[in-house]
């Protein structure tokens, strides 16, 4: 059983937040189609989309969950922060209200999510420059006095898109390596397969599991 | 020899035979004849002396010497002789040999022949089994399964399944389905015994594999978030067994721990703490069914990979998968469910159930028993809401209040009312297609309106007829104001005018015969319409004199210098400001004609009054010039 190749190892479960009209849906879409989606229609609640991605040369598949950035929505999408293992947080740097709200979407996601769960703002829409409204220093600084990660990207030409989902994996995947995450408890949001070892020491775990496996 | 005397006769002597042979020893040339030199040289040999006893004696010592000669030549082919004699025996001898040689091959052969026969015979048969020993080799490897792949197929102790499985059991399959061309030959009963076993093999090699899978499948389902490459492969091989596919891929049926488990630390909390919160409590499920469910159907779609769709609907396992989670998810939503009050709630609840009707719809089919249930559950928040409502709207009926003295609106219909507005307000906060909402509004508003107006009607029953007809204008006025800002009331709204301008018709028509009546035209105005020309002057009829009608317009007069004098108090408590304008100008229209008939009567000569413009002095466009 051992040989077999396995697709991936873990399953890492992220929510994309934000104001609506930020851009969630075109960073998702971008993320897995590597397409720009012009005229993206308003997201009906929450929809979602799963990409296999390589960190540390471990195979992780992503399940990524887009939520409705309207407010009338927000008790739904609520509903959707448990068990996730990253957050993006996604402001438009074009238009400093969706930037301002973000203390509250934080909130809900300090509140609704776990404590070890990585939360990266991303400030999308950084090809329009001209009318940038929220400056990258002002929004960094806002990321490390709350302990988030950042970056500046552009669903529509897919500048930094990558790095966001792949660095907040990167984070993810440390934290499991640290033991900080543990990936017993429910809604960790990461599943594991327990056929690799997840760390040196717990090697022997998942070959006792092989074995009456076979 | 010679004859002399035949010399003479010269002409003759070509006839003559002596001549001629005369002729001949003279034509001899001696040296051209070399025998006769030969003989002469070999004559020279002995013949040495030419004396004449030699002479005389030549013969005789030719014929000795021949003599000898012929003897030695006589000894020498003596010996020729015997020896050619020897070599004849010998080429005899050998000749019998070779005769009885033959004569003994000819026997061997005769004896051999039936040998060589018979060998001859074997090669070819020994050929001719040989050619049947690879066509029984070739069959055996094409119909008959190897040592090892019995062995494979057998399985170990342990239950392990080796990858050659799949192969062995392919093979099984082949042969099995090889068999058929064997049938169609004229090999039947081998095919149907191959058929026989290889049909056993298979399904003893299935069971084992659904045995191994469905072990696997447990084993798996726990924390796992991938398939082995293997189960995929079991998968796929037991495509042939739908029924043992189907057994196995429901054996997995997720129970629903997320209710109480939360996250590390507490944070998030579980599920089930939120309880207290309807809303959440439900949202949370709905949402971790989606969710759950998502991950299910990738789960099913990477186990089930190598399936063809066709023959496996993965849609009506996945729906298999999730019935675990309806009864505690149905039994949980059902208590809130009843223990609810909220109308506002239930109706909450039940556009959350709605819309996560339709977000689960897109994963799993409709008829699955987890969309089954949801639909239940939502008809069930459906029926409750209705039930809240309704109950609402016969407590209405139950305890009618008696309307407050300003004829404004009951305590009552406000709470009623503002319970509307925020049943109404639900939707913009939801996400139900627009077609239920235009449903929902209609059972609605049926629900509360109705009864609402028929609450009125009943607290409005003791009062006359003008202050009910200005207290339904209040009461439905409230209702039209509160709807006309939602969608789809149109209909409604229609309803509720049409009864406004009822009411609003009885309140104009008692505000003009008020006005009237105070001024004393009324009763000339009714006696004026029932008057026919046929009946004489009018000036003649009894109250219709001019004095009457002085004083009546003298009256008219003053009310016209004051015309709110006159308005009825229930016209001013009308809280609509333009359905109170309407009933003013509408009555002051009303007022308007009678005094313009008034008029035209008292002016028309054929009715006796002396002096018309004495008596009524304002035209009637003066009057409705001060009026309006």
């Amino acid at each position: 059983m051992a040989a077999g190749p396995y697709n991936y190892s873990y399953i890492f479960k992220y929510i994309i937040i934000g104001d609506m009209g930020v851009g969630k849906s075109c960073l998702l879409h971008q993320f897995t189609e590597k397409k720009f989606m012009a005229d993206c229609p308003h997201t009906i609640g929450v929809e979602f989309g799963t990409r296999i991605i390589e960190v540390a040369s471990q195979k992780i598949k992503l399940q990524i969950w887009d939520t409705a950035g309207q407010e009338r929505f927000r008790a739904v999408t609520r509903s959707y922060y448990r068990g996730a293992a990253g957050a993006l947080m996604v402001y438009d740097i074009t238009r400093r209200s969706t930037y301002n709200h973000l203390s509250s979407w934080l909130t809900d996601a300090r509140n609704l999510t776990n404590p070890n769960t990585v939360i990266f703002l991303i400030g999308n829409k950084c090809d329009l420059d001209a009318q940038r409204d929220v400056t990258y220093e002002e929004a960094k600084q806002f990321a490390e006095e709350n302990g988030l990660m950042f970056l500046e990207c552009s669903a529509k030409t897919g500048e930094n898109v990558e790095d966001a989902f792949l660095d907040t994996a990167k984070k993810i995947y440390q934290n499991i390596q640290d033991g900080s995450l543990d990936l017993n408890a429910a809604e960790s949001g990461v599943q594991h397969k327990p056929a690799t070892p997840r760390s040196p020491i717990n090697t022997d775990q998942p070959q006792n599991k092989e074995g009456c496996a076979c | 020899m010679a004859d002399l005397t035949n010399e003479p006769t010269v002409a003759s002597a070509s006839n003559n035979p002596l001549s001629r042979k005369l002729n001949k020893i003279l034509e001899t040339r001696l040296d051209s004849d070399k025998e006769l030199l030969e003989a002469l040289k070999a004559l020279s040999n002995f013949f040495t002396e030419n004396s004449l006893r030699n002479r005389r004696n030549l013969r005789s010592d030719i014929e000795k010497r021949s003599l000898a000669i012929n003897e030695e030549f006589l000894e020498a082919f003596q010996v020729v002789k015997e020896q050619l004699d020897g070599v004849y025996s010998d080429v005899q001898a050998m000749n019998e040999c070779c005769q009885d040689m033959a004569n003994r091959l000819k026997a061997a052969k005769a004896n051999t022949h039936h040998l060589i026969s018979q060998t001859t015979s074997l090669h070819n048969e020994s050929q001719k089994l040989q050619v049947k020993e690879q066509v029984a080799h070739a069959f055996l490897d094409k119909f008959q399964l190897k040592p090892e792949e019995v062995k494979i197929l057998r399985g170990t102790r342990d239950g392990a399944l080796q990858p050659e499985f799949f192969k062995a059991l392919a093979r099984v399959k082949q042969i099995h389905s090889d068999c058929k061309i064997l049938l169609r030959t004229n090999h039947q009963t081998a095919g149907l015994e191959i058929m026989e076993s290889m049909a056993l093999h298979q399904e003893s090699a299935y069971e084992r594999l659904y045995r191994w899978t469905q072990n696997q499948c447990r084993l798996v389902t726990q924390d796992t978030p991938d398939v082995s490459p293997l189960l995929c492969q079991a998968m796929e091989a037991l495509q042939d067994r739908p029924v043992l596919l189907n057994a196995v891929v429901r054996g997995f049926k997720r129970n629903a721990p997320f209710l109480t488990r939360g996250g590390p630390n507490g944070t998030p909390r579980p599920i089930e703490l939120h309880s207290h919160d309807p809303l959440r409590y439900v949202g949370d499920m709905l949402a971790w069914l989606h969710q759950t469910s998502a991950s299910e159907k990738e789960y099913l779609q990477s186990l089930l990979k190598n399936c063809s769709a066709t023959s496996f609907q993965m849609d009506e396992v996945l729906g298999h998968i999730t019935e675990g989670v309806c009864t505690p998810f149905k039994v949980r939503v059902e208590q809130v469910l009843v223990s609810e009050q909220d109308p506002v709630i239930l109706y909450k609840l039940d556009n959350l159930l709605k819309f996560y009707h339709h977000t689960i719809s897109q994963i799993i089919i409709p008829d699955a028993a987890l969309m089954v249930t949801v639909a239940e559950i939502q008809d069930l928040s459906h029926r409750m809401f209705f039930n809240s409502l309704t109950g609402h709207a016969n407590k209405l009926l139950d305890k009618v209040e008696l309307p407050p003295s300003d004829l404004g609106a009951t305590a009552s219909l406000t709470q009623t009312l503002q319970l509307l507005r925020d049943v109404l307000a639900c939707h913009d906060a939801s996400v139900v297609p627009v077609d239920d909402k235009r449903q929902d509004y209609k059972q609605i508003l049926a629900c509360v309106i109705d009864p609402l107006l028929q609450m009125c009607s009943m607290s409005a029953s003791r009062l006359s007829a003008v202050d009910m007809a200005a207290y339904m204008v209040n009461c439905i006025h409230m209702m039209n104001s509160t709807l006309a800002l939602y969608e789809f009331t149109d209909t409604r709204l229609e309803m509720l005018n049409a009864q406004t301008d009822a009411h609003v018709d009885t309140l104009v028509s008692e505000q003009a015969t008020y006005i009237l009546n105070r001024v004393g035209l009324a009763q000339m105005y009714g006696i004026l319409q029932q008057h026919r020309i046929d009946h004489g002057a009018l000036s003649s009829v009894p109250g219709l004199d001019e004095l009457a009608i002085k004083s009546a317009v003298n009256k008219f007069d003053s009310y016209l210098a004051q015309p709110d004098s006159l308005t009825l108090p229930q016209c001013n408590v009308i809280l609509s400001a333009s359905i109170r304008e309407i009933t003013k100008k509408r009555s002051v229209e009303l007022v308007c004609e009678a005094y313009t008939q008034i008029y035209k009567a008292i002016m028309n000569p054929s009715n006796g009054y002396k002096d018309g413009p004495g008596i009524v002095p304002r035209t009637p466009e003066q009057v409705v010039h001060l009026l309006m």
